[in-house]
C-alpha cells in the first residue's frame, strides 16, 4: 500500500521552521481563497464520477499555472501520509475524511498548498513564517490570477465568488495568523483571581472588528499549547484589503499587549517564570511517557522562555520541529507502522528527549 | 501545529465542546462520526439552525411566492435541503434562491455588496466606509468652526464624492 517514494516534502525544508517578523508572538501568516469552476456542481450535489473529472482538469490546471507544484492524489497515500498532510495544515480534517476523488497541490516548502475537491473546487493557500501579510497576499493572489486565467470560476458581480458555504461567497477570503500568547493566556491568579486573562479581551475587541479567535486547527479548533488563530469572518460588503487592514491594525495592538504582559510577568516574579521554563525542559529531557498535549504545554513554555531568554538550551527551529514531528501522523510515518497511542506516548517522549539531548 | 484528534476514536477532531457546569469548565474533542453518535450539535447543524431562525420572517417577506417549494433546475437542490445542510449544490442555487440567499447573506456578513476582485482582472470598488464619511464629517464641523472655508470646501466636496460612490458598481 506505501507508495515507492515518499511524496511528501521532508520535514527540514518547512516552511514553518523558518524565521519570520515578530515571530516572538506571531507564528505564522497564512492567506486563503475559496474557489469553484463553472460547469461542475458543488461537492454536496457531485454527479457520479463528476469529482474524478474535476480533479483530473484541475490537477492539470495547476500543473500549467505553477509547474513546479507537487500533486498527491489523497486515495494514493497511506492514511499516515494524509495525516502528515493534516499535521502541517497542508489539508483540512475534512479533506483527510472525505471519501471522493480529492487531492493537494503543494511547494516543496509546504507553504503553498491547493486543496482540490474540498468544500470548494479549490482553497488556495499560502503560509509564511511570523507576521508576513504582504507577501501571503501577494501569492495567493498570483496563483489565483493564473488559475483563473485557465479556469473559468464561478462568480457575479452581485455576490462576488460563489462558493458552496455562504459565510465564504464574496471573496471567498480567510486572512489569519496564528499566534502564541502565552501571557495574556496566564490567568491572574495572584491577586485573589479577579479579573479576567488578557485572551479574553482579545476575543472580545476581535469580534467587533469582525475577526475571529480560535484554536490553532481553525473553524471550531481548540486552542492548545496557548496557540490561537486570529482570522476575518466577514466576505461580503468588506473588500480583501479592508479585512486585510483590519486584521494588521487588531494584530499591532495584540502582539504589544502580550509583550507588555510578558514583561510585567518577568517583572512580577521572574523566578517563578524561570521555575516554570526549566521545569518544562527538565521534564520533556526525561520524561519516558508523553501525550501530545503535555508535550505541547512544555514546548510552548520552553518557546516562551527561549523568546524572553530566560533558557538557551534550545532554538525556535528545534522547538517549532518538535511541534509538527512529535504529532501522530508524524509518528507513524516515521516508525513506518501503526502506533497504538500508548505506543505513541512512548515514541514521543524518545523523540523528544533524543532532540533536545543533541540540541 | 497541535494535533486534533479526536477524544474517543483516532480521526482527527472537528468538533470541539466546551461545558461550563457550576463554575467548572470541561472540554471534549470529537470527530464528525463520534459526534453524529452522541447527539452532539455540529458547526452544520447550528448553521442549520441559524437558517431555521428566521424561516418566520422569511416566509412573511416570501409570502405569496413559491419559496419553500424551489428546486434548482441544475443540481436539483431544494431549498429545504439547502436549509438543511447549509451547503449550496451549485452555483446555480444562487440565482434559483436569490431572493432567500440575500437575506441569508446579510445576516452572515451583515452586508450583501460585493467589494473585491474579478477573476477576469479588474475590480469592484467597495462602498465608501462609514468610518471614513464620520471623519470627513467630523473635520468638516472643525473646519467651519475655525471658519477655514477652503478646507471645509475640499471636506464637503470629498463627502460628496464618498456618498456618490455605489460600491457595487463595476470599477472603470
Amino acid at each position: 500500500m506505501t507508495p515507492p517514494r515518499d511524496p511528501l516534502p521532508p520535514l527540514a525544508e518547512l516552511w514553518m521552521l523558518k524565521d519570520g517578523a515578530d515571530q516572538d508572538v506571531v507564528v505564522s501568516s497564512r492567506m486563503r481563497l475559496a474557489r469553484n469552476v463553472q460547469g461542475f456542481r458543488f461537492r454536496a450535489r457531485f454527479r457520479p464520477d463528476e469529482a474524478e473529472r474535476l480533479e483530473r482538469h484541475l490537477r492539470g490546471a495547476l500543473k500549467a499555472a505553477r509547474p513546479e507544484l507537487q500533486y498527491a492524489s489523497l486515495k494514493d497515500l497511506t492514511s499516515a501520509q494524509r495525516d502528515v498532510l493534516f499535521e502541517r495544515h497542508m489539508v483540512s480534517a475534512e479533506h483527510v475524511q472525505e471519501g471522493h476523488a480529492r487531492g493537494v497541490g503543494f511547494s516543496a516548502d509546504g507553504a503553498v498548498s491547493v486543496m482540490v475537491n474540498e468544500e470548494d473546487h479549490l482553497r488556495l493557500q499560502v503560509f509564511a513564517p511570523g507576521l508576513d501579510l504582504p507577501r501571503v497576499d501577494a501569492e495567493v493572489n498570483t496563483l489565483d490570477d493564473r488559475l483563473a486565467a485557465l479556469v473559468p470560476f464561478s462568480y457575479s458581480d452581485t455576490w462576488g465568488y460563489l462558493t458552496s458555504c455562504p459565510t465564504n461567497t464574496g471573496t471567498g477570503l480567510r486572512v489569519s495568523v496564528m499566534l502564541h500568547l502565552p501571557a495574556l493566556s496566564f490567568r491572574p491568579e495572584a491577586k485573589g483571581g479577579q479579573g479576567e486573562p488578557g485572551i479574553v479581551k482579545v476575543s472580545k475587541a476581535a469580534q467587533k472588528l469582525g475577526l475571529t479567535v480560535r484554536g490553532t486547527h481553525g473553524e471550531s479548533s481548540r486552542a492548545e499549547g496557548d496557540f490561537y488563530q486570529v482570522s476575518n469572518q466577514v466576505t461580503l460588503g468588506r473588500s480583501p484589503e479592508q479585512a486585510l487592514s483590519d486584521l494588521a491594525a487588531m494584530l499591532t495592538q495584540v502582539v504589544d499587549y502580550e509583550r507588555n504582559s510578558r514583561a510585567i510577568l518577568v517583572k512580577e516574579d521572574k523566578t517563578r517564570l524561570e521555575d516554570v521554563v526549566w521545569r518544562a525542559w527538565a521534564t520533556l529531557r526525561h520524561a519516558r511517557r508523553m501525550s501530545s498535549r503535555e508535550a505541547l504545554a512544555h514546548l510552548s513554555a520552553l518557546r516562551l522562555g527561549t523568546c524572553l531568554q530566560l533558557i538557551d538550551t534550545v532554538s525556535l527551529r528545534t522547538l517549532h520541529t518538535l511541534m509538527v514531528a512529535m504529532q501522530p501522523g508524524h509518528l507513524q510515518q516515521a516508525a513506518g507502522r501503526e502506533l497504538r497511542p500508548q505506543e505513541r506516548d512512548v515514541v514521543r517522549a524518545q523523540l523528544i528527549r533524543d532532540t533536545l539531548g543533541a540540541a | 501545529m497541535p494535533p486534533g484528534r479526536c477524544d474517543r476514536c483516532e480521526n482527527p477532531a472537528t468538533v470541539h465542546l466546551t461545558e461550563i457546569k457550576g463554575g467548572h469548565k470541561s472540554e471534549r474533542h470529537l470527530c464528525e462520526k463520534c459526534a453524529a453518535s452522541l447527539h452532539v450539535p455540529t458547526a452544520s447543524k447550528e448553521l442549520a439552525k441559524l437558517l431555521k431562525s428566521f424561516e418566520p420572517a422569511m416566509a412573511l417577506a416570501t409570502q405569496g411566492s413559491a419559496a419553500p417549494g424551489l428546486t434548482c433546475p441544475e443540481c436539483g437542490m431544494t431549498y429545504a435541503e439547502f436549509r438543511q445542510s447549509g451547503r449550496f449544490g451549485c452555483a446555480r442555487d444562487y440565482e434559483v434562491f436569490a431572493e432567500q440567499v440575500g437575506k441569508l447573506l446579510h445576516k452572515i456578513h451583515g452586508g450583501t455588496r460585493y467589494a473585491g476582485k474579478r477573476p477576469g482582472g479588474g475590480a469592484v470598488k467597495p462602498p465608501p466606509s462609514r468610518d471614513e464619511l464620520l471623519r470627513a464629517r467630523a473635520q468638516l464641523d472643525q473646519a467651519v468652526r475655525a471658519e477655514n472655508y477652503e478646507e471645509a470646501a475640499r471636506l464637503r466636496d470629498q463627502i460628496r464624492r464618498l456618498n456618490e460612490e455605489p460600491g457595487g458598481g463595476p470599477a472603470p
